[in-house]
């Protein structure tokens, strides 16, 4: 049952952020509870150990010469005086690493260019030395000659005959990931540059929209942003004399990275230990090897261990940002506005290298293409194209914002054509329970009629407004992952406390905290008595990371298995103990444990089970990885500008963010996901963009490339709607994916309210809002 | 970061002296700001660098028919100093909107003005309260207006051993309002799309006995706008007159187009905000009155 | 080569350094305290914001001679022994971090703020902290943070 929101809790945290929180529905000492981070005391003090903070005896540092040109034969490279000057430790260049290449998926990065470059920024020769500052140096020393290649820079333009082709060979990729997706995937296929072209229909939308009412098509472009954590890529690598390989890298699935890079290097598995590290922001872009492999070979080569830090500058020129996208969309209605069809293209700009995502396409490019609509007849076609530009990676919900902002800009299109009220198109189109999807999948708990009603409810949505000022909303959906391995192991010592040993770093979203608190949960005890151990790849179970806003899910099944099992052998110990069968033992709420006239505590028990040689007690437990849950979740955005007309300015003043929820397990931190994801869709929207010239990043710093301070924020209310539902353990869902994605339609919504002018581009700008507003007065 | 030696003279005439001794290969440190970013990405290579910080003539703000700043004093300082604030207050309003309160904290107003940058927000408004920049040699010393210094982009008058000691600006004229308008239509930590700095003295019958425009980001350096100033003076400061002033900017400046703007973009908002800014300095004006 | 002698932390240091060092290399590099963290390298992220004889400044923009003779503050300073600076304690409480990488930078602006002007208004907390950019929180557990400290000291 859905409470109306006006009987919601309300805590006001005052003064323009307002926030209303649901209480936890269960009854837990530690599940619902805002309990403080497990790595709180370490990040305020300054003492949380980052890759970069690792310090090694005789560690060297590691820079890239990098290419000027987006497209070139590399003539020659003379290293000779680089490698003459004192305190270099070694040099390298393609020549002198192997010719395997890297990828998540597809196998195209090269360790160092090899004879071509093909985006400005790929890394050309690397230099070990004994400060940055030789290592510079050292760069400025090494003559390259280049003879300049035909470059192509768009992917419309890239995917044409005569376009040059910019992997002749070729391309190696590994066919498991491509083989999860439902559709007609072709990888490589017969179009200059595309990396892969996936086709997925439901129902026959060629048809319906050959019959339709009335038919809708228009055209978007979302350019690429970066996702902006604020550690750059960072690593360190050193080989001891056994031979063993230490890693100490700012990645988010150490587990995974291991193996990749056993495979590119030629070293086994089990002589590669990946060190647990705090990571600074992940949002995506942190799952590749980025420079590791590269700092291996220089390691190896100088018989030393090496640093290397992207400055900031290398971040923005030669990270992995989000794919620029282009979409077009056309949809056919029904004389009540209803959806019938639509047919969708999605080509992606994935940059010179495809090998910085796990799979063939970005799965938010069609998995939730209009996911909260009802759509009988759905047709998408998704392209990734290579381009000369900086290769993309993954960035929060990858493809959902791009494909979203398309989405949900072009039903409110629709809506304004058939003199429809924006909420009334979504509430009429809305997906219910019995629906499919656009995709014809089935699932459940589908409140999205609920989440918008309560959104729009909060935001005043029918109350009237001064001239200048806009209103626009936007929808999503989008279901929490349940794919890939997680493997915890549980201990509980000798003194009774838990201690939970997981693979994964914490990239910040504070899922170790929530991993304690169901750890606390289950067996009834305060968070104060779990311990989190973040075990290095050679002992901590496998793990594949943070993504795909899995992690609650999944860690949280291999907890509860671990639980499970642990409860049954402790059980087994209290049986003993009491002089019981283990069926009679039970849990209290204090997490002791009793037998009909007997009790006792875990902490005595486990002092008795220690002295006969029974404790402490390990118990492992994993997940039972599936693909996306059937429970999804939506979430309704609201926004309110104000267009100054002479300017084109755009002032985003207030958001209303509803959010159709699972169980909370911890308020603060799942409040954080939810502020953290809007702030980082308001750079989208308003300011981020990586401009290119002639191929070349030139918002090339932070003075440039701008994301959003703490004076560009809007007043922001959250509406949670009562959890439940979740199919995880404890009955939750997902947040991390949920808030980032929609908001700039919903902006985008709002300045045509406003001025009546509609930007098909993101981001936002002035001068844009402007020209709209000229060319309106000219057609006027 | 490239390699130096470090010098850190005690006086000005130390100052001068290792300035004339080392020449091109020298340059001179304020707050760091513009010169270390400069150094750190390899783009200016000095073999000296020579700190000013120790040089107390340089630091300090006083009043005397006017307010004479050391070219030493911080924008955070400017920013909050009550002697600014009252006798100068478009020299604080401006520095409050330069960057962040770290950058603020480091960037001096002698720094400001020696880096030559077109972008910056206290050279107009500088050049709008008639600002003086007093500038020292071992030959002597010379006292330039604000509006006179900048010869391109990043270009000065300075010469390569001459050093920023004092900026100066007279008393402002009585009855007089000023205003400064910094668009920002990205986020709120940028340099500004187009700056305006405007001061506008009333006569006693009200209307416009004298006004000053000043743009920054508008062109290859910080200009004044004397067409609009020309046209403003002895006029009636009503909302009209001002608009009707605005658009002559458009022959003082040359915006280069960016990821701020288009040229043309950047003509038009020029416009806009000269006229506003007008209009809220002339309201101060009146209440000033 | 040259020696600098300042009070880092409460406590005077003496280290011989190279003309060029930065600050940020010093109290990383040298003196051990990685608490501070460089990210833009340009002035812009605060990511590197230690207190300069109390004002904020970017360590990644300063040179470690202009330290020479002042006292610097950094993260690994302001708590009392085991008892945590108050602002650290309201981060703590109110999730004002998320990855903690910004967070040193922000804990420190921050206290410049409130040993400047101990009751800012929201507003007046928004514009000195605009600052340091923090890509996880979105800001508002951050403001929340200094509200919540500045209405406890
Ligand atoms: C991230 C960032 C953002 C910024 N945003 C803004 C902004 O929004 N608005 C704005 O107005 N400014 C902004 N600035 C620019 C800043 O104002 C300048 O970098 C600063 O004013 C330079 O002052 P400084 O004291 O740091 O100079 P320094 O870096 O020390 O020196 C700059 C130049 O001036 C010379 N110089 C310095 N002092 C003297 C002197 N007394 N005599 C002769 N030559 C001298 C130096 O040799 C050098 O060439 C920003 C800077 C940064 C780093
Ligand atoms: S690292 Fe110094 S301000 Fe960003
Ligand atoms: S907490 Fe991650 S950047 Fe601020």
């Amino acid at each position: 049952m859905v409470k109306a929101p006006d009987t919601l809790e309300r805590a006001d945290n005052s003064q323009g952020v307002r926030c209303r929180m649901v209480a936890a529905s269960l009854s837990g000492k530690a599940v619902g509870q805002p309990v403080m981070r497990v790595d709180g005391i370490a990040k305020v003090t300054g003492r949380a150990l980052y890759a970069g903070d690792v310090d090694l005896p005789d560690l060297l540092s590691g820079r890239c010469l990098r290419s000027p040109h987006p497209s070139a034969r590399i003539v020659s490279i003379n290293v000779g005086k680089a490698k003459a000057l004192p305190g270099v430790r070694s040099v390298l260049t393609g020549a002198d690493v192997p010719d395997t290449c890297y990828g998540r998926m597809c196998k195209d990065i090269p360790v160092l260019a090899k004879g071509v470059v093909r985006f400005v920024g790929e890394k050309v020769a690397a230099v070990a030395a004994d400060t940055v500052e030789i290592a510079e140096a050292a760069l400025e020393l090494i003559d390259v000659e280049y003879a300049e290649l035909p470059a192509v820079f768009s992917a419309e333009e890239a995917m044409r005959p005569t376009a040059p082709i910019i992997h002749p060979e070729a391309v190696e990729f590994v066919p498991g990931a491509a083989a999860s997706i439902h559709g007609e995937l072709s990888m490589y296929p017969p179009i200059p540059n595309v990396i892969s072209r996936l086709r997925v229909r439901h129902g026959d939308a060629a048809s319906a929209l050959a019959s339709a009412h009335k038919i809708f098509e228009h055209s978007f472009a979302v350019p690429s942003v970066h996702q902006g954590y604020i550690e750059p890529h960072t690593c360190l690598v050193a080989i001891g004399r056994d031979g063993l390989v230490d890693v100490w890298v700012a990645n988010k699935g150490p587990h995974i990275a291991r193996t990749h890079m056993a495979a590119a290097i030629g070293v086994q598995e089990n002589r590669i230990r990946f060190n647990p590290v705090a990571i600074g922001g992940d949002f995506g872009g942190k799952g590749s090897l980025m420079d590791t492999l590269v700092c291996y070979y220089l390691a190896r080569a100088a018989g030393r261990p090496v640093r290397m830090v992207m400055n900031s500058f290398e971040e923005l020129t030669a990270g992995n940002p989000r794919h620029s996208a282009s979409i077009t969309l056309r949809t056919a209605v029904d004389p009540d506005a209803r959806l019938l069809a639509i047919d969708a293209r999605v080509i992606f700009n994935a940059g010179a290298y495809g090998g910085f995502v796990p799979v063939p396409t970005l799965h938010g490019g069609y998995g939730e293409l209009a996911g909260a609509y009802r759509v009988p007849n759905c047709a998408i076609e998704v392209l990734r194209v290579y381009t000369n530009t900086v290769p993309c990676g993954h960035m929060r919900a990858p493809g959902a914002p791009q494909v979203t902002f398309a989405v949900e800009s072009h039903i409110d299109m629709i809506a304004h054509a058939l003199g429809l009220d924006p909420v009334e198109m979504r509430r009429r189109n809305a997906i219910a329970e019995g629906d499919l999807t656009p995709l014809g999948e089935k699932r459940r708990h589908l409140r999205c009629r609920e989440t918008i009603d309560a959104g729009a409810r909060a935001f005043g949505w029918d109350k009237p407004k001064s001239p200048g000022i806009g209103r626009g909303m936007s929808t999503y959906e989008h279901p929490p992952g349940n794919f890939g391995l997680s493997t915890v192991a549980l201990t509980i010592g000798i003194d009774g406390r838990i201690t939970l040993t997981l693979g994964s770093p914490d990239t910040g979203t504070g899922f170790h905290t929530i991993a304690a608190q169901l750890v606390a949960e289950h067996f009834a005890v305060s968070v104060d008595e779990v311990e989190i151990a973040q075990g290095d790849t050679l002992s901590s179970g496998f793990e594949a990371g943070a993504s795909g806003q899995r992690l609650t899910t999944t860690i949280g099944q291999a907890i509860a298995a671990a639980a499970d099992r642990m409860k049954q052998d402790l059980a087994a110990l209290a049986a003993e103990r009491l002089n019981c069968a283990p069926s009679d033992i039970g849990i209290g709420a204090d997490g002791s444990f009793s037998a009909p006239g007997a009790m006792i505590d875990r902490r005595t028990l486990m002092g008795w089970a220690a002295e006969r040689g029974k404790a402490p007690l390990t118990c492992q437990g994993e997940n039972t990885p599936g693909r996306h849950s059937d429970r999804t979740s939506f979430v309704a955005h609201f926004a309110e500008v104000a267009v100054d007309r002479e300017t084109g300015q755009v002032r985003l003043r207030r958001i209303v963010t509803a959010h159709d929820v699972g169980t909370v397990v911890n308020p603060i931190t799942h409040q954080g996901q939810i502020e953290g994801g809007l702030i980082q869709a308001v750079g989208q929207a308003m300011s981020e963009q990586i401009v290119l010239k002639d191929g070349a990043v030139i918002t090339a710093h932070l003075g440039d490339y701008k994301l959003p301070t703490a004076m560009d924020i809007a007043e922001l209310e959250t509406i949670l709607l009562p959890g439940g539902g979740g199919t995880a353990p404890f009955s939750t869902t997902a947040i991390g994916e949920m808030s980032n994605v929609a908001l700039p339609a919903a902006i985008t919504n709002a300045v045509f309210d406003a001025v009546g002018v509609r930007l098909v581009e993101l981001p936002i700008s002035a001068e844009k809002v402007l020209e709209g507003l000229r060319a309106q007065a000219s057609a006027a | 970061m490239v390699p130096f030696t470090y010098l850190e003279p005690a006086s000005l005439d130390e100052a001068l002296a290792l300035l004339a001794e080392h020449g091109e290969d020298a340059k001179l440190i304020a707050g760091g700001t513009g010169l270390v970013n400069l150094m750190k990405q390899r783009l200016v290579r000095p073999d000296f660098v020579i700190g000013l910080r120790a040089i107390r003539a340089l630091a300090g703000i006083s009043e005397k028919d006017g307010l004479r700043i050391g070219a030493l004093a911080t924008i955070q300082s400017l920013e909050v100093s009550e002697l600014v604030r009252r006798h100068a207050p478009l020299l604080a309003e401006a520095c409050g909107h330069v960057a962040t309160v770290r950058v603020r904290s480091m960037a001096t107003l002698g720094g400001a003005m020696a880096h030559g940058d077109p972008n910056l927000d206290t050279p107009p408004a500088l050049i709008a309260m008639d600002g003086q920049i007093v500038a020292r040699t071992r030959r002597g010393e010379r006292t330039i207006p604000v509006d006179r210094f900048f010869t391109g982009y990043f270009g000065t008058v300075l010469e390569r051993d001459e050093i920023v000691t004092e900026l100066l600006i007279p008393k402002q004229p009585a009855g007089s309002g000023t205003a400064f308008l910094k668009f920002l239509p990205a986020t709120q930590d940028d340099y500004a799309t187009v700056s305006v700095a405007t001061r506008i003295a009333l006569g006693a019958d009200g209307t416009i006995r004298e006004a000053r425009v000043a743009l920054g980001a508008a062109a290859m350096v910080p200009v004044r706008a004397r067409m609009v100033e020309a046209a403003l003076s002895g006029k009636a400061s009503d909302e009209k007159t001002l608009g009707d002033a605005a658009p002559l900017v458009v022959d003082a400046i040359d915006p280069i187009a960016d990821f701020r703007g288009s040229a043309e973009y950047k003509r038009e908002m020029a416009v806009v905000h000269v006229r506003r800014a007008l209009v809220e300095a002339a309201a101060k004006a009146k209440e000033a009155r | 080569m040259r020696t600098i002698k300042l009070t880092l932390n409460g406590t005077s240091v003496s280290r011989e350094i190279e003309d060029n060092r930065l600050l940020v290399e010093f109290l990383r590099e040298d003196m051990k305290l990685t608490g501070t963290k460089e990210s833009c390298g340009v002035g812009v992220c605060g990511a590197c914001t230690v207190l300069l004889d109390g004002t904020p400044i970017s360590a990644c923009l300063a040179l470690a001679v202009h330290a020479d003779g002042r006292a610097v503050t950094t993260i690994e300073g302001i708590a009392d022994g085991d008892r945590l600076h108050p602002l650290q304690e309201s981060f703590l409480r109110h999730g004002g971090f998320q990855c903690g990488i910004c967070t040193p930078g922000q804990i420190l602006a921050a206290k410049a703020l409130l040993d400047a002007n101990p009751h800012p208004t929201r507003a007046e907390i928004q514009h000195w902290m605009m600052g340091n950019l923090c890509r996880c929180t979105g800001y508002y557990k951050i403001i929340e943070s200094i509200a919540a400290a500045a209405g406890a000291e």
